[in-house]
Order: structure tokens, then C-alpha cells, then sequence
């Protein structure tokens, strides 16, 4: 029963997996869609306001990171007086299973979303067997 | 016999204060996996749930009221307000959308976001793991603080943020006016 609402509040997270960061930044958990298609799996990461050089994406044995870094506003004139959007990193951890061909992993980012293509491996994909008669 | 494994013990205050420095330690470590803290995280969290949804203003966290503050449904944009003396500069957050499909107007002083964000998935979807994301029309109007120049509003949008530009009038800019106090 999460509601919308619970669900769009910008999630942090509470324990980072590797260690403290040295920069005293908060991270949050970017929303994503996971779906698939016969042969491919998509996730989509909402990180607004970063853009394809701030996105570091590592596949480590079956663990796939995402770490988004957005650029502190360094307008210092600016005064800020209502803040809905807090400043942060993104971070988001990932297991693939072993049906993912990890060669093969494409990703974009437009607008502010994370785009990442998951290829299935051949061998995982269902094949038809035919049936000879003997 | 371990007095904390006795059921009626398990919630108790008391119990784990007199709990041994070591022990309150341990206890702390395995909160989140004990079964009776983790039923008791579940029913706040369905609480903290439950008056966000119903939106009631003083016990959701629209308590605190600001003159931005709006009533959250699904895709409502999150907003930044930042100010300078001469400027005042609305940011939101809209990742996924193009800069065509956003709205943006102006009234004398209300700022409308308006938009819809259409779902852009493939063709021959087989199956959803996961739906955090929100797709939909949205609308945010946002009353503004002081008068602006109807004519020198811009809007950039960039990684999926909207960062609206307005000047403030020469009037508003200059009407704080400080009240002189006369001692009677």
C-alpha cells in the first residue's frame, strides 16, 4: 500500500553500500521502470538534471551501479527560498541475473532519464525444439 | 531465563533500557530484522501513508505551510524558488518530458506548469518488474510572491529541469518600506 505520494518523495539512502563518500553530499534512490520485450530488458532511472558526462555506470561480476552526479548551483546571489527538490547524487544498485548478456548493455540519457538496454543472452532466450519423426 | 524473550517483554521500554550496554548494542544491530520492529516500522509506515493520502493539512506534512506549498498528486512537479532583489527564478523538476511538452503561462500572478508525460515503452512489452515512475498530465500553479514584468519571462529546460526566469517589477522591488515606531 505505498501511495503515489510515498513513492515520488525522494528516497535517500540510508546506508551506502561501499563505504562513506568523502563529499558530504546526500544520494538519492532515482525512481525506475523495469520492464522487458522478447529479447531485451529496459530500465528507465528518473535523474533530472544530469546529463550523459555526469552518469558513471559500472558492471561489477553481476552487480550493476549507477551513479548520477548533478552540479551544485554555485549562484551564490541566488537566495533560496522554497526548496521541493534538494541537492543530491543518485545512486541505485542493481543484481542482473545470469540471462543478461552483459557485453551488450547500451545506455542513453535524454532529458533527464536514464535509459539502459539489457540484451538477453542467446542461451537464456526460449527456443522452439522440433520434433523429428523417427 | 532471558527476560527479553518473554513475548509481553518484547515492546517494553523499560526492559530494553535495562538492557546491558552490550546487549542494547546488539539489539539496535538486528532491529530492522527483528520481527516485532519491522511489524512495528510496517504500521508507522502505514500511518505516515495514510495521512499523506488523505491529505489532511495538519497532519500531513503540509503542515508546514509556504506560499509555494501545494497539494501532491502523482506527477505535480517538485519546484525549487530562489530569489535574488531583482529576480526571482522557479526551477522543476520534469525528467522524461521535451521542452515541447511542457507549458508554461503566465498570469498577472500565478505561474502555470502544465504538461503531459506520455509513456514512451516498446512495443511488445511481455512484462513490468517495476512502476515507480508516474505517467500523465500534470498541471502546477504557483502563486507568485511579488509582481513580475509580464514581458520578460523566460524558461530553459535542460536534463530534464525547467528553470523559469522572471523580473520583478521596479515597484516590487523596492516596496519593502520600513514603518517608523513612535513611542506614545
Amino acid at each position: 500500500m505505498t501511495s503515489a505520494i510515498a513513492e515520488r518523495k525522494k528516497e535517500e539512502i540510508a546506508t551506502p553500500q561501499s563505504g562513506e563518500p568523502i563529499r558530504n553530499r546526500r544520494v538519492f534512490v532515482p525512481l525506475a521502470d523495469i520492464y522487458e520485450t522478447k529479447d531485451r530488458l529496459f530500465i528507465l532511472a528518473d535523474m533530472p538534471g544530469v546529463d550523459e558526462q555526469s552518469i558513471d555506470i559500472t558492471l561489477e561480476k553481476n552487480v550493476l551501479t549507477i551513479n548520477g552526479f548533478t552540479t551544485p548551483n554555485t549562484e551564490n546571489e541566488l537566495k533560496l527560498v522554497h526548496c521541493e527538490c534538494p541537492e543530491g547524487n543518485y545512486r541505485r544498485v542493481f543484481t542482473l541475473s545470469e540471462e543478461v548478456d552483459r557485453d551488450g548493455i547500451e545506455a542513453t540519457v535524454k532529458n533527464g532519464v536514464l535509459k539502459l538496454i539489457l540484451p538477453k543472452s542467446q542461451k537464456s532466450m526460449t527456443r522452439k525444439i522440433a520434433v523429428k519423426s523417427e | 531465563m532471558d527476560f527479553k524473550l518473554l513475548p509481553s517483554k518484547w515492546l517494553s521500554k523499560k526492559n530494553s533500557l535495562s538492557a546491558s550496554r552490550d546487549n542494547s548494542s546488539e539489539l539496535n544491530e538486528h532491529k530492522e530484522e527483528h520481527p516485532v520492529y519491522s511489524l512495528q516500522s510496517e504500521m508507522n509506515r502505514l500511518f505516515d501513508d495514510f495521512f499523506r493520502a488523505t491529505e489532511m493539512p495538519m497532519l500531513g506534512r503540509s503542515f508546514a505551510l509556504s506560499p509555494f506549498t501545494a497539494f501532491e498528486h502523482g506527477l505535480t512537479p517538485r519546484i525549487d524558488v530562489r530569489e535574488t532583489d531583482k529576480e526571482l527564478r522557479i526551477s522543476a523538476e520534469l525528467p522524461g518530458l521535451n521542452e515541447s511538452e511542457i507549458d508554461v503561462s503566465l498570469s498577472r500572478d500565478m505561474l502555470t506548469i502544465s504538461g503531459e508525460k506520455k509513456q514512451e515503452s516498446e512495443q511488445n512489452v511481455k512484462g513490468w518488474y517495476r512502476m515507480e515512475r508516474s505517467y500523465g498530465s500534470f498541471t502546477r500553479s504557483v502563486s507568485l510572491p511579488c509582481e513580475v514584468e509580464q514581458d520578460s519571462c523566460s524558461a530553459v529546460f535542460k536534463n530534464g529541469v525547467l528553470t523559469v526566469s522572471l523580473t520583478k517589477t521596479p515597484q516590487a522591488q523596492t516596496s519593502t518600506k520600513s514603518i517608523a515606531i513612535k513611542k506614545e
